[in-house]
């Protein structure tokens, strides 16, 4: 996980990418400016909640699949239990996926859970049960999507352990370096 | 009350028929969704199936599962189970039949019929669809012929939209309306969403608050508070009676049955005369209450009925109450 786009490619679906981040920015966009144009609670409500409503089936049925290859959903089987269903393509379509795309989900898919939940602690300080009600509605939207998304990444603890070597090999051999070129 | 049976009768299959049309082909469409069936060739895996009950699963809000979810199931497991894409199974394999309309697939028309009709206020304007066709994907108008559907996970986006737009129509019908062919109630709301009940709530709270002559903001958030957390404390009574259903389906279920509710705010919206609209939340408190008592009943011991349903009523008397009150 870097903090910059991988280089050298472009997005592979760029219409995709741009509806994956098009409610999340709106939602959180609206929420913040509509204090300035609108008196009325009810309309920033239910125009923030359907934008994030939106938004949570955007990135569910349409740029999970699409731009990384994941999906999940619920099922009722036939003795009436329900059964989670988690799944991502194999490692060939994966390692296709466009590595741009990719970095464009999981970025902006934490990035707005994390300013709803200051969102929620500001209007927490202000005591204003209102607006946390939409905040929290929002929150339980991302991070139900986050959750789910996460449970498919089959690779996802290798990865992180993967991280986690990496930057522990890279500290290494950069000391050594170091040491040698003072030598 | 023929008449009219034999009219939904009709109208069921017409949607039916026209559902099948517009669906890519290997696409069962019935009242109740079928899971379809037909092998795909796109590579799928399941890495994890989570089985939980009811009772331990995390609460994850706001499901909207889409039929390409069932699709994908379905493609899943025929995937794993069968070689040669060249039959077509009927629905995956231990599954009851779930419709008494029998359906086979068909292969893919491309459709010029308009989406089955709209309840007024239930269903938004869907996002515009990012692009007709998926730049991974196969294309939807190549038919290989009856036995090799597209792949659902590759399908335009449209396609995805319609159909969950259908399925809150179908879920709609199913709940609320007087149908003499709807199975077993427990069953029936198998396929169930939360976009409806969603709607259906916002639109409540959207009524009531243009009724409300003051305090417009304080009456949509109680409103909105009441019914939201009304229908988990409902689901959860239910569970804890011991009954046997799903926490999001029941939250489906109860969302859906205030469908008339809806109707009847807004008919008192319309017309400020007291009498009237005693009258309509009367008629309508009645028409929901009809609406949820099968659901509810079936889920729980019979001993237990009484105990699981007379929340619901109450709570639908408030919603009743609410909207004569309001002026």
């Amino acid at each position: 996980m870097d903090l910059n786009p991988p280089p050298g490619e472009n997005y592979a679906n760029p219409r995709i990418c741009f509806f994956h981040v098009l409610f999340k920015a709106g939602a959180l966009a609206f929420y913040i400016l509509s204090a300035l144009f609108f008196d009325s609670f009810v309309i920033i409500f239910v125009v923030t909640v359907l934008l994030s409503a939106l938004d949570f089936w955007v990135v569910k049925n349409v740029s999970g699949r699409i731009l990384v290859g994941l999906r999940w959903w619920n099922e009722i089987d036939d003795n009436g239990e329900s059964v989670w269903k988690f799944e991502c393509l194999d490692q060939e379509s994966l390692a296709r996926m466009n590595k741009k795309d990719s970095w464009l989900f999981w970025w902006t898919l934490y990035l707005t859970a994390v300013v709803w939940i200051f969102f929620g602690i500001f209007s927490l300080i202000r005591f204003q049960a209102d607006y946390l009600l939409v905040v929290g509605v929002c929150l339980t939207l991302s991070i139900a999507n986050i959750v789910g998304f996460t449970k498919c990444r089959k690779d996802a603890k290798k990865q992180i352990q993967q991280f986690a070597s990496q930057t522990i090999a890279n500290r290494f051999s950069s000391t050594i370096q170091s040491a040698f070129s003072v030598v | 009350m023929y008449i009219q049976d034999t009219l939904n009768n009709e109208f069921y299959n017409v949607l039916n028929i026209r559902s099948k049309k517009s669906l890519p082909s290997g696409h069962k469409q019935s009242i109740v969704f079928l899971s379809k069936s037909p092998p795909h060739l796109s590579p799928i895996r399941t890495i994890t199936t989570a089985k939980m009950s009811y009772n331990e699963r995390d609460t994850v809000p706001l499901n909207q599962s889409s039929q390409s979810d069932i699709d994908e199931i379905e493609n899943l497991i025929n995937y794993t189970v069968q070689s040669g894409p060249a039959t077509v199974l009927p629905a995956r394999p231990p599954s009851p039949p779930r419709a008494s309309i029998p359906v086979s697939s068909s292969p893919f028309i491309p459709s010029n019929l308009p989406p089955p009709s709209q309840k007024p206020p239930s269903v938004p304007a869907a996002p515009p669809p990012p692009s007709n066709r998926n730049t991974n994907g196969q294309q939807q108008s190549n038919i290989t012929g009856f036995g090799s559907p597209p792949n659902t996970l590759t399908e335009p986006v449209w396609d995805t939209v319609k159909r969950d737009l259908s399925r809150i129509v179908s879920n709609l019908k199913l709940v609320v309306f007087p149908n003499p062919f709807r199975e077993d109630p427990g069953k029936a709301l198998r396929d169930w969403d939360l976009w409806g009940p969603f709607f259906f709530i916002v639109f409540l709270g959207l009524t009531l608050s243009w009724s409300a002559s003051v305090k417009k903001s304080e009456v949509f958030a109680v409103a909105f508070a009441l019914l939201a957390t009304g229908a988990i404390i409902l689901t959860l009574n239910v569970l804890l009676l011991g009954g046997h259903i799903i926490f999001f389906q029941s939250l489906s279920l109860l969302g859906y049955c205030l469908f008339p509710l809806d109707v009847g705010a807004l008919i008192c919206m319309l017309k400020d005369n007291v009498v009237l609209k005693i009258v309509v939340v009367c008629v309508t408190l009645a028409w929901s209450s009809w609406a949820a008592y099968p659901f509810i009943s079936m889920a729980v011991n019979p001993r237990r009925k009484a105990l699981a349903l007379y929340p619901v009523l109450l709570m639908y008397v408030s919603v009743g109450f609410l909207i004569i009150a309001i002026d």
